[in-house]
């Protein structure tokens, strides 16, 4: 008989709303240590030159001045999958904003007004800012010395003497003969501009170098290993001799995920002798100074028959990863491993390009590249529909992935990953597809519709792991320790869940760490892609069968039975069939004494794991291999009315349907779409870095990004959680943490196309960008 | 910190006055400081001395009439907003002081302010150039009116000099027939800079319409009267675009760029005059 | 170095401060009340949001000085004797609280905005918090907390 689910699918609120609602949630903006520091940065105003002198001899004797370093002082290369980053430049700088002098001193004005008398002469090189030209022979190289680069053998494949950080292939059947019996053809192309995350709280790290070699970090980050580890590569130090805290996170997004401010810190404290430095960006150093998403430049051609298969897919994807591409490669990859769509595209041919630019540097960010991707994918998906004559809609549906398709990479269909068509048929029911929308107030708005699929699995190592400890306290309550990073998505809560669950505790009995570090809490690799809750279950639910194994044991040895015979039930452990002799967990979470005082058993200690299993690098040459331990698939419909006089958007309604598999956290997951749903009318219509013709960012400020405030959100918005299990996820739960977001800015595309007969491809839908487009088709209201 | 300098916080307006004429260039009035400290952080201005002159008692007046509407420089803009019978009176003023910044910032912006700030896209701008409006401005030498016509010189630059500091706005006596109307175009419909703004002053009993455009040249523009005799200003609208059109000289910034602000200027402008059409009447 | 006194959630307080000192620099660096956060520095943000004499401020943007002889409330003040408040409460239920860094800031908007208007429409609720940028959570569960908060109504 199974047991109803007592906690995990129940909308149990979180457990650290009371410290965030007080105001004693405490970020690494918030810290301070007796003799800290604080630090300061002059950055390049240049997007590629010479560093022909620097002088900081003004700078370093100002008072209250205890560190001042610039590159030259700093052999040290940085980087995870390509090391190709410096703390400091060094010899010369590659964007606007990269820092080039760290000041460390007793005050933040002082160090800001010792950074105010560095000199800095430069000689302005020849820049690039275009991938597309930096992809051309002649153009200036950003990485001169690319081929002398350490980077992930086998995975990652820079070209040497261009400014190409990686090349991802995929190769399936043989498109140019598919190409050629297709019926229908269509080809267009695509543009991303860079984004930020904009998380509330900007990046901020901690250092103290400790006099016997260690070093102590708290930091604003989405994943303490990850910041040990390149820690460790970067400075020739032992793990061990690395603690690394993350307190509180106020929002990451991706961009708080591998290395960022850390090194900085770390040098700066040794220089300083040892005393804790801190460095707080600034907002304007948050946009222009640390990383961002990389813009992309797709090339899209598609190949069907009349019947409306799909029987070809060619896409070039230029990625601009800007000045570095440490992370940028890895989304290049796993955009071209789903550089197709949730589609069965029988002959496929990708190439997606990381490309090096003389801009700020691209890295993680929620959706890695999908929702890129999938703006030229499902506008192209469209485009194909209305010239096959077809409903976009049917069109989809005769080409998502079914049972027993292979993807692009040759991976099975199967019933575990979901229903793409069930997401369809819910966004289209929740906004009335194939209904025309009523007509708008005014004469000279028009109102439209659009869909579009979104998919993704997470993009991770193959041998991505995830730990879990849970230790009993006295009374019996649990403490769950692991090194994922609860940045707001509220995977915490959900992995309480599933240990009272599991556990047969009361919620309010099980705690978790709310500061993950890495002297106790245990290995995770790092909080994004999606993985936390699903890698993160696996290894609680194991971490709570060792302790119940433990409990067992040491009950069936009290009451003479064989352990097999011993219910863990209401935070108790009986016989079975005689819950009154239940001896409570507290009676045995320090092992159990006996009335004559013998003890036996001990501290109940559970550890579990999880390892992804079965992945397998992708071929060179065509992609192929199985890079994804699970697939999430989705979709959105939109509703919208254009103000054709002005090039205002109002989204009436966005329906999001994503297939969770189980869903663990109803309100935990409506978070997740919801902020994920504004996060992607963001990208869709203001979002996008602007620069000048010599690749200085314009709108670096609130001021000129616009992200959405509280009276920027659709009227209405419908969040649809299907739950089709993922049968090797816990509870048969999938990751949906980014996929909200993913596909919204589509959808928007094919709305707008929809209510104006216009086809957009270049990003952000602005009213500017709007109102030029119709004044060119010479659309009168 | 956002600087090294002085604080004043005289008691009298002859005070402050006097603070400021010695201390010239050097010194900065400190009202709600939405722009002040903003500039202060960024180093675009390092003055030596603040003279705040929020709490000077002569600069919180805030009344309307048949006379006159009085707007002390000191009254937060949220204050303008929620007075009644300003709003009553002059519709596009409570518009436009509505439509500036945040919530928060309103509790600390001034009407002066946003005009001493001479932005070209002012937002109060507008509105108090077809209203005729006029500040009285005082300094060690006296008391004078300046109508707001005459106070932007170029972007940023107003006729203002060390040693002046604005008492109030004033609105001349009003017209029981007046309609006024503002519009402001944004990129987002949260708290956003004008990307173009403008405002229109209808008094049917003269037969004149006035209307001000910003954001499209290096001052808030106020065009030439329009004559309404037997007719409505919404069918005048061709003539409003066109002279619009040659009186401003929009330029490309990064929030907008003159294609997008020309493209956009003549529906804000007919959205405008049907908005002053069927505006209540101030009285 | 100016001298003031002002009052901060209902305790007096005397400080020596310089004159470029924000009020925001002050409460968080002298006061150690780091529940206001700096998100931007420039006002835009709203995560630096405190009550100066009830209504809601953005603390970066007012000098230390300015705030001589003036009452400040701060998320450390709303909760009462460790109990929270019905406001926090509603966010608290409301899972208005994904990574908290916005939350101080959108609180105090709150309530200030139901000081002052304790039936607001959503127009009034939207328009309340519209200055508090927040990345995480869409904003539909802090508006559900702002509106359940007030028609709770009894003692904020």
């Amino acid at each position: 008989m199974t047991r109803a689910l007592v906690y995990v699918g129940k909308s149990v609120p979180r457990d650290d709303s009371v410290e965030k609602v007080t105001g004693s949630a405490r970020y690494t903006h918030d810290l301070a240590f007796p003799g800290m520091l604080h630090a300061a940065l002059v950055t390049s105003p240049h997007a590629s030159a010479r560093i022909v002198r620097v002088d900081v001899a003004d700078a370093a004797a100002l008072p209250g001045v205890r560190a001042v370093l610039a590159g030259a002082n700093l052999d040290v290369r940085l980087g995870l999958y390509m090391r190709d980053k410096r703390i400091l430049a060094r010899d010369v700088v590659r964007y606007q904003g990269e820092p080039v002098v760290a000041v460390a001193a007793d005050t933040l004005d002082i160090a800001r007004d010792a950074c105010r008398r560095v000199r800095v002469e430069y000689e302005p090189t020849a820049a690039v800012f275009d991938p597309r030209d930096a992809m051309k022979s002649g153009a200036p190289l950003v990485h001169p010395d690319l081929g002398s680069y350490a980077h992930l053998e086998g995975v990652f494949f820079p070209r040497p003497n261009t400014n190409i950080a990686h090349h991802q292939k995929i190769r399936k059947g043989d498109f140019d003969a598919a190409i050629d019996s297709a019926e229908v053809l269509l080809e267009a192309r695509f543009d991303n501009p860079p984004v930020q995350h904009v998380p509330m709280e900007t990046h901020a790290s901690i250092a103290q170098a400790l006099p016997d070699g260690r070093v102590e970090i708290w930091t604003s980050s989405q994943s303490p290993y990850t910041v040990r580890h390149l820690m460790s590569v970067a400075f020739g130090l032992p793990h061990a001799a690395i603690r690394v805290h993350v307190p509180y996170v106020g929002g990451g997004f991706g961009g708080k995920a591998g290395l960022n401010l850390e090194p900085l810190v770390y040098v700066l404290s040794k220089a300083a002798g040892g005393r804790p430095v801190k460095f707080v960006a600034t907002r304007e150093q948050e946009f222009n100074t640390l990383p961002s998403r990389q813009g992309l430049h797709s090339t899209i051609k598609i190949g069907a028959t009349r019947a409306g298969k799909i029987v070809a897919l060619k896409a070039t994807y230029v990625w601009d990863a800007g000045a570095y591409a440490d992370y940028g490669v890895n989304v290049g990859r796993a955009a071209a491993y789903s550089g197709a769509g949730p589609y069965a595209v029988p002959n496929c041919w990708i190439d997606s390009f990381v490309v090096y630019t003389n801009k700020v540097y691209g890295t993680a960010y929620r959706g890695f590249g999908h929702l890129e991707v999938l703006w030229g994918i499902e506008r192209a998906i469209d485009q194909t529909a209305r010239k096959l004559g077809l409903d976009p809609a049917e069109f989809r549906r005769r080409n998502l992935l079914t049972l027993g398709d292979a993807t692009i990479t040759g991976e099975t269909f199967t019933a575990g990953h979901g229903k793409p068509v069930e997401c369809l048929d819910a966004v289209a029911k929740a906004i009335d597809w194939g209904t025309p929308s009523s007509s708008p107030a005014s004469s000279t708005k028009r109102r439209g519709k659009g869909i579009a699929m979104l998919h993704k699995a997470p993009a991770m190592p193959t041998s991505t792991s995830c730990s879990a400890i849970i230790k009993l306290d006295e009374d019996g309550a649990a403490d769950i320790l692991v090194s994922g990073v609860d940045y707001g998505q509220g995977t915490y809560t959900v992995l309480r869940q599933i240990a009272a669950e599991e556990l047969r505790v009361p919620i309010d009995a099980v705690h978790i760490n709310s500061d993950c570090d890495t002297a106790f809490t245990p290995y995770d690799w790092q909080t994004v892609a999606s993985r936390f809750s699903y890698m993160g279950g696996h290894a609680v639910i194991e971490a709570a069968a060792d302790c119940l194994r433990q409990i067992r044991a040491v009950a069936a040895q009290i009451f003479g039975v064989a352990p097999e015979k011993i219910v863990c039930e209401n935070a108790s452990a009986y016989p079975d069939g005689e819950p009154k002799r239940a001896i409570p967990y507290r009676l045995l979470a320090l092992g159990y004494v006996y009335p004559n005082g013998n003890a036996i058993g001990g501290p109940v200690i559970g550890h579990g794991r999880f390892i992804a299993h079965g992945l397998t690098h992708l071929d060179p040459d065509t992609g192929q291999g199985r890079p994804a331990q699970f697939w999430t698939y989705g979709a959105h419909g939109v509703e919208l009315e254009v103000d054709a006089e002005t090039g205002e958007i109002e989204i009436l309604r966005i329906a999001t349907a994503v297939d969770a598999g189980k869903v663990l956290n109803a309100g935990l997951a409506r978070g997740q779409v919801i902020g994920g749903v504004v996060q992607g009318i963001g990208s869709a219509l203001w979002e996008g870095f602007r620069f000048d013709k010599e690749g200085r960012l314009k709108n670096p400020s609130f001021v000129d990004y616009k992200i959405p405030t509280a009276k920027d959100l659709p009227r209405e918005m419908v969040p649809i959680l299907l739950e089709n299990p993922q049968p090797d996820g816990p509870y048969g739960a999938r990751g949906v943490a980014e996929h909200p977001m993913i596909s919204v800015p589509s959808a928007i595309g094919n709305a707008l196309y929809d209510a104006l007969g216009i086809e957009f491809t270049s990003l952000p839908l602005s009213p500017e960008h709007v109102l030029a487009r119709l004044a060119e088709k010479g659309v009168k209201p | 910190m956002l600087g090294r300098f002085e604080y004043a916080r005289p008691k009298t307006v002859d005070e402050a006055c006097r603070l400021l004429a010695e201390a010239g260039r050097d010194a900065a009035i400190l009202a709600g400081g939405t722009d002040l400290l903003v500039d202060l952080r960024n180093g675009s201005r390092s003055p030596l001395l603040l003279v705040d002159v929020k709490r000077l008692e002569e600069l919180q007046a805030l009344r309307t009439g048949p006379d006159e509407a009085v707007i002390g420089a000191a009254v937060p803009l949220n204050v303008v907003v929620e007075h009644r019978e300003l709003r009553k009176a002059y519709a596009g003023l409570s518009d436009a002081a509505l439509s500036i910044a945040t919530y928060q910032l309103r509790n600390r912006a001034t009407v002066a302010g946003n005009l001493c700030n001479a932005s070209p896209a002012a937002d109060m701008a507008p509105i108090l150039l077809v209203l005729d409006a006029k500040l009285t401005v005082q300094n060690p030498q006296g008391t004078r009116a300046v109508p707001v016509a005459k106070l932007f010189t170029g972007v940023k630059r107003t006729c203002l000099a060390p040693g002046d500091v604005v008492v109030d706005v004033r609105m001349p006596p009003l017209d029981g027939e007046l309609r006024t109307a503002f519009r402001k175009q944004q990129r987002i419909r949260g708290h956003d800079l004008a990307v173009v703004n403008a405002a229109a002053a209808y008094a049917p009993s003269r037969a004149t319409l006035r209307v001000a455009v910003g954001s499209c040249a290096p001052t808030p523009v106020l065009l030439e009267p329009f004559d309404t005799k037997g007719t409505s200003p919404l069918a005048l609208a061709a003539e409003v675009l066109r002279a619009a059109a040659a009186a401003t000289a929009p330029i490309d910034d990064v929030r907008a760029s003159a294609a997008y602000r020309r493209a956009v200027l003549p529906a804000l402008l007919r959205r405008l005059l049907a908005d002053v059409v069927s505006a209540r009447r101030a009285v | 170095m100016v001298d003031i006194e002002l009052r901060v959630n209902g305790q007096a307080e005397r400080a020596s401060v310089p004159a470029g000192m924000t009020l925001l620099e002050f409460l968080r660096d002298r006061l150690a009340l780091t529940g206001a956060k700096e998100g931007c520095g420039i006002g835009e943000c709203g995560a630096c949001t405190v009550l100066l004499d009830g209504r809601p401020v953005t603390a970066c943007l007012v000098l230390a000085v300015e705030a001589d002889g003036l009452d400040v409330r701060t998320i450390e003040g709303e909760a009462t004797d460790g109990e929270l408040s019905a406001l926090q409460r509603a966010f608290v239920d409301a899972g208005a609280v994904q990574c908290g860094f916005c939350t101080p800031g959108m609180i105090m908007s709150a309530r200030a905005l139901l000081l002052r208007s304790p039936h607001p429409t959503d127009e009034e609720i939207v328009e309340a918090i519209a200055g508090n940028l927040c990345r995480c959570t869409g904003y539909e569960a802090i508006l559900a907390a702002i509106r359940a908060a007030s028609e709770e109504g009894g003692e904020l």
